[in-house]
């Protein structure tokens, strides 16, 4: 009995040496697989670092400067830009929202551009300093451009003023804007364009068309 | 007996008995010590390969990693980081005779089929000489640098002795653009010419060649140099076109620029006409670009305190020489009428006054009488004159005549680096190609006081502004220069109709940071130039063109709100036309 638990005994041992050993090996290809992947990574890693080297320069080529130009020279035409095109600061970008002089030649506009922001930019009316009311009440010579009273209003004004500044979120302020208020801008866009000393709305007048202009005006400027 | 033989043979079997317990004890512990050992040799085992794995393994692979990405050679960029010149591996197309065994031909096909396809991929090629080279025992590349296309194409010829391996080579993305700034390298890899050779060391060293060497040229800028110096050459019909930007404050060289150019990609080719660097190699008489600094040297010494003085304009005899003008001016001119009209007779009169010693130095200290410095290893020797008196100094009249810029040949770099001494406030620099910071900028020398800077910086934007100079006059940018036609010496004097042209500029007037110098090599009367060769028509239209280009990029913002105050000098101008 004891013998048997004794053989017993050394078997478990044995197989526990066995165990033992299965997981040192087990352990050891476990290191060598881990360390082949990290090889063939590393081997992946150098051979897409070379093809991207190698996509780079083929673009940097392919983008060379004189490739540029010659694109430049035959299909885009773009020049450099010229001492006009610069704003130095906010008192420059200021001095672009000036109301125009009268007599003032009417700038050119696209057909898409909504007139009614730059028709509620009129700036607002004279307040007499003696009864602290619009001017325009007192002297109706003085409101013939002008909107209704509201506009006298400082704060509508301001706003009014600021929307003019930006153009580009004025526009969609009034694609959202409901329908009576479009209508009513609409109408007064129309008024707008009926008064002489206002901005014109050329109908077919595109974005291109600036170009010749200014150019007739270099041109005369010349002479 | 019975009983005696059953007891012995009990006690002779418990003795046996006893035996075997012996044997079965030493037998299990035998074992025991067996399965102790092995146990401890496993664990030994293990704790090595732990130990192994934990120590000696991981480092050696990162590096292996760093080098298979080291270039062969480093990586030039310019100064905003973009690439000039790179290491690339391409392929090569080699004809390998042993690839089908030692015996037989190593050829499917013919020598000559296989010429014939191979010329129909690389039109270049010669067929003699790829047939002469199939047929031979030794290999030999067949073509170098094949593109994937190509070489798949190679491939679906089906010939297993046209091999593509790959190889480092030296590949410039921009092409021939600061071909002169970086040279190229050579089949066995050295560089040459440009800071290709100068960088060689570094850009082969293992410690350094894994960081890319950035210059002082700004390529957008070089491009944009090369492009306009391009353009004029053509619409003149120019032998060759020169041009140099410098930044006024540090001496860096933004761009250099010698046309006709080489393809650095094509080192293949012969183009040794081509290498030679027009800005730093060759020297040429400037002309009339010397005047400016002929004024300021008098100006500095107190010879011209008073701008509205007059002096005749009459052509006058220095012994055999007569110093005339290209035109009548009327009877006199002051100061900065000369300059606008470019008188060579009222530079003669102020230099006279000036005296050679004085004038000589300036020159001297403006580095006229040596190399240019600069990191470039070709540098041309101006041509000092000799013409000495007595005293160790320049006789009269080789004062007058290099007072105008005659008798003395030097690079336009030398004129570049003046024109940044002129203008920035009278301080000379070295010029230089390795991008500089701000810790870094020598501290020059003074040659000009920063008061006869300021009036020279009024003097050359009147050149501008009303003078010859016009057609440089970018709006906005404030430019200010100086014209300068020279005609070209041949044995028998001068020659009428050779010219070299050219315009120094500097931008922006009220406070210039760069130097512009553009020349042009026997430009030629054409109709873009109105049927004139002189500077005022070539070379200034070229700066014209190209400082709103490069303005820009290089911060400078055009602002026609802002010049240098000329209301000072300006009354003292009367409208006419100059040279």
């Amino acid at each position: 009995m004891i013998t048997k638990a004794h053989r017993f005994l050394s078997i478990g041992w044995l197989a526990l040496l066995a165990v033992c050993f299965a997981l040192v090996m087990v352990l050891a290809f476990r290191v060598n697989a881990l360390r082949s992947q990290v090889k063939r990574t590393e081997d992946k890693i150098i051979a897409l670092r070379l093809e991207q080297s190698y996509l780079q320069l083929e673009f940097e080529t392919r983008a060379s400067q004189q490739q540029l130009r010659d694109w430049n020279t035959l299909e885009f035409g773009y020049v450099a830009p010229t001492a006009g095109q610069y704003l130095e600061n906010e008192r420059q970008l200021a001095q672009l929202a000036r109301p125009d002089a009268p007599g003032a030649p009417a700038p050119i506009r696209v057909a898409s551009l909504d007139d009614s922001v730059a028709a509620n930019a009129a700036f607002p009316a004279f307040v007499s300093p003696l009864s602290g009311k619009p001017l325009a009440d007192e002297a109706p010579a003085a409101t013939a451009n002008e909107g209704p009273a509201a506009l006298a209003d400082h704060g509508a004004a301001a706003a009014a003023l600021g929307a003019r500044l930006a153009k580009v979120p004025a526009l969609h302020q009034a694609d959202a804007a409901p329908e009576s208020t479009v209508r009513k801008a609409q109408a007064r866009v129309a008024r707008v364009s009926a008064a002489p000393a206002k901005p014109k709305v050329l109908a077919d007048a595109k974005p291109a068309a600036t170009k010749p202009a200014r150019l007739a005006t270099e041109a005369r400027s010349r002479k | 007996m019975n009983t005696m033989t059953a007891s012995a043979a009990l006690a002779s079997g418990r003795v046996r008995l006893a035996n075997v317990r012996q044997i079965s004890l030493v037998t299990a512990k035998m074992r025991t010590l067996w399965v102790l050992g092995g146990f401890v040799f496993m664990t030994f085992v293990a704790i090595v390969r732990i130990g192994q794995l934990g120590m000696t393994e991981a480092a050696p692979e990162r590096t292996s990693m760093a080098q298979a990405l080291l270039p062969s050679r480093g990586e030039i960029t310019d100064r905003n980081g973009m690439s000039l010149a790179r290491a690339f591996a391409s392929y090569s197309l080699w004809f390998n005779p042993k690839a089908l065994g030692a015996a037989g031909s190593p050829l499917v096909k013919t020598p000559e089929e296989i010429a014939r396809a191979l010329i129909a991929i690389f039109p270049d090629a010669d067929f003699g000489d790829l047939v002469r080279r199939l047929r031979a025992d030794k290999g030999s590349y067949l073509h170098r640098r094949v593109l994937p296309e190509e070489a798949n194409r190679v491939f679906a010829l089906g010939e297993p002795a046209l091999e593509f391996p790959r190889e480092e080579q030296r590949f410039y993305p921009q092409g021939s653009l600061a071909a002169h700034v970086l040279g190229y390298v050579d089949e066995a890899g050295k560089g040459k010419v440009g800071m290709e050779s100068v960088l060689d060391q570094r850009l082969l060293d293992p410690a350094l060649r894994g960081t890319p060497t950035a210059l002082s040229i700004d390529a957008r800028v070089q491009g944009a140099l090369e492009d306009e110096l391009g353009r004029g050459m053509l619409e003149t019909s120019a032998k060759a076109a020169a041009g140099v930007i410098l930044d006024a404050d540090t001496g860096e060289v933004i761009a250099l620029a010698s046309l006709p150019a080489f393809n650095p990609n094509r080192s293949d080719l012969a183009f040794d006409e081509l290498v030679s660097n027009r800005v730093s190699t060759r020297v040429y008489e400037l002309g009339s670009t010397f005047k400016p600094i002929t004024i300021a040297s008098a100006i500095d010494a107190g010879v011209v305190t008073d701008l509205a003085v007059r002096y005749p304009t009459a052509p006058f005899k220095i012994g055999v020489f007569t110093i005339h003008d290209s035109h009548d001016f009327g009877p006199s001119l002051n100061v900065p009428e000369a300059l606008i009209h470019s008188s060579n007779v009222v530079t003669a009169q102020i230099a006279d006054k000036l005296g050679g010693a004085a004038l000589r130095r300036t020159m001297m200290q403006l580095g006229m009488n040596e190399r240019p410095t600069i990191e470039l290893p070709a540098r041309g020797f101006p041509l000092w004159p000799r013409g000495i008196n007595a005293a160790g100094d320049w006789s009269q009249i080789t004062t007058m005549t290099v007072s105008y810029g005659h008798g003395i040949a030097v690079t336009p770099l030398h004129l570049a680096a003046a024109y940044a001494a002129l203008v920035n406030g009278g301080v000379w620099r070295p010029a230089t190609l390795a991008k500089l910071d701000a810790a870094h900028v020598p501290a020059g020398r003074r040659i000009f006081k920063a008061s006869t800077s300021a009036r020279m910086r009024q003097l050359l934007r009147m050149i501008v502004a009303k003078g010859t100079g016009r057609q440089a006059n970018a709006a906005g940018f404030r430019v200010g220069g100086k014209t300068g036609s020279a005609e070209k010496s041949s044995q028998g004097g001068y020659r009428k109709t050779s010219l070299i042209t050219t315009f120094a500029a500097a931008f922006p007037m009220d406070k210039p940071r760069y130097v512009v110098i553009a020349m042009l090599d026997e430009p030629q009367a054409t109709q873009a130039t109105s049927g004139q060769r002189t500077a005022a028509y070539n070379a200034a239209p070229v700066v014209g063109r190209v400082v709103p280009l490069i303005g820009p990029m290089l911060g400078v913002v055009p602002d026609s709100t802002r010049d240098v105050d000329i209301s000072d000098i300006s009354p003292l101008i009367k409208s006419g036309e100059g040279e």
